[in-house]
């Protein structure tokens, strides 16, 4: 599981199903992006953030947290990582184990911890729903997990958009009005238009919403095709693609 | 939607819901079904990770439905209610 490859495969010559050409060309992309270094991460923290919620899927403490009527309730930290602050540990492993638990106050004490910021969190989330989303695909279908990939050298950009600033979520985010010339291309697809909220969340790392753009078209249907309702871009109808959406929504227990 | 549910729940049926999924459907629909479990299973975490609130327009259109569904009792309906989620 924690083997690293220099090159992604993504070789789904004997998946059960055909995959999509547009898939696995996306998922070779994502691990490149996993693999760079980011603004508020090195390539190896980023790689590490994917270990991680790879980890969280077995983590013993986490499941004995998860079943608690309160999660304070059970003492202990996640198994800790030489690359990561404690803090980022346990927010991955909450993340992908206790999800419906989270809280403003949590968020705050997270995003205050040593090593963590408001950009490091929202960094870190979006490499972690990314590389879930990839294992995710391949559990659907049974399908062993890709390597995670060796990672590139370099820094960290530290780079924040000037315009992001606190609104409806916990973190600043940036709004279309308020973005730098450079940054408009993350909600090109919306026409000027205010995004979904759940597209302007990760903002305040503008290359999260570039990395959601193109995995969301690859996996589910791009935002212009989730505008032309009466057009079938895939097997499924987009009736039957909403209801399975709801249907993991709802088991989630996510209101959004 | 047994397909759905046995990934998101990682239940013992799931090559046997899939593959009922392709029977009847073709491959096609196993792999779209398969990528959008994994959108949204993302898309969950981005939102509870945030604390995002639902987007207004689609609050305004919902009525009373989300209380009649029982989905303002999740914990996560209080990033949109500022307040406690109603029971």
């Amino acid at each position: 599981m924690t083997t690293l490859t220099e090159t992604a495969q993504f070789d789904y010559s004997a998946a059960p199903f055909p995959i999509p050409d547009r898939i696995r060309a996306c998922h070779l992309r994502d691990w490149e992006r996993l693999r760079s270094p980011g603004a508020w991460w090195t390539g190896a923290e980023r790689v590490a953030i994917a270990r991680q919620t790879r980890l969280a899927e077995d983590c013993a403490l986490c499941r004995e947290r998860a079943a608690a009527l309160s999660p304070a309730s059970v003492a202990g930290e996640c198994s800790p990582d030489p690359l990561l602050p404690q803090a980022a540990v346990d927010a991955i492993h909450k993340l992908i184990t206790d999800k419906s638990r989270l809280s403003e106050q949590w968020y705050g004490q997270v995003t205050t911890a040593e090593g963590m910021s408001e950009e490091r969190y929202i960094e870190l989330l979006g490499v972690l729903v990314h590389v879930f989303a990839v294992d995710e695909l391949h559990r659907a279908l049974e399908l062993p997990l890709e390597p995670l990939p060796e990672p590139l050298a370099g820094r960290p950009s530290g780079y924040r958009p000037p315009g992001a600033a606190k609104d409806a979520s916990w973190p600043p985010i940036l709004l279309p009005e308020d973005a730098d010339p450079n940054d408009l291309d993350i909600y090109q697809d919306f026409g000027g238009r205010r995004p979904a909220n759940v597209v302007s969340a990760l903002s305040l790392v503008p290359d999260n919403v570039r990395w959601l753009n193109d995995q969301f078209a690859a996996h589910y249907l791009s935002w212009t095709e989730m505008g032309e309702i009466d057009k079938r871009h895939r097997t499924l109808t987009r009736p039957q693609l909403e209801l399975l959406a709801t249907r993991v929504s709802a088991l989630n227990e996510c209101f959004y | 939607m047994e397909f759905t549910e046995a990934a998101v729940r990682r239940a013992d049926n799931l090559a046997e819901t899939r593959a009922r999924v392709a029977q009847a459907m073709g491959p096609g629909a196993a792999v779209d079904a398969a990528g959008t479990i994994a959108n949204f299973q993302r898309m969950v975490r981005i939102a509870d990770g945030t604390g995002i609130p639902v987007d207004s327009y689609i609050l305004e259109r919902s009525g009373e439905l989300p209380q009649r569904l029982g989905l303002t009792a999740y914990r996560s309906a209080a990033n949109t209610f500022a307040a406690s989620p109603a029971s």
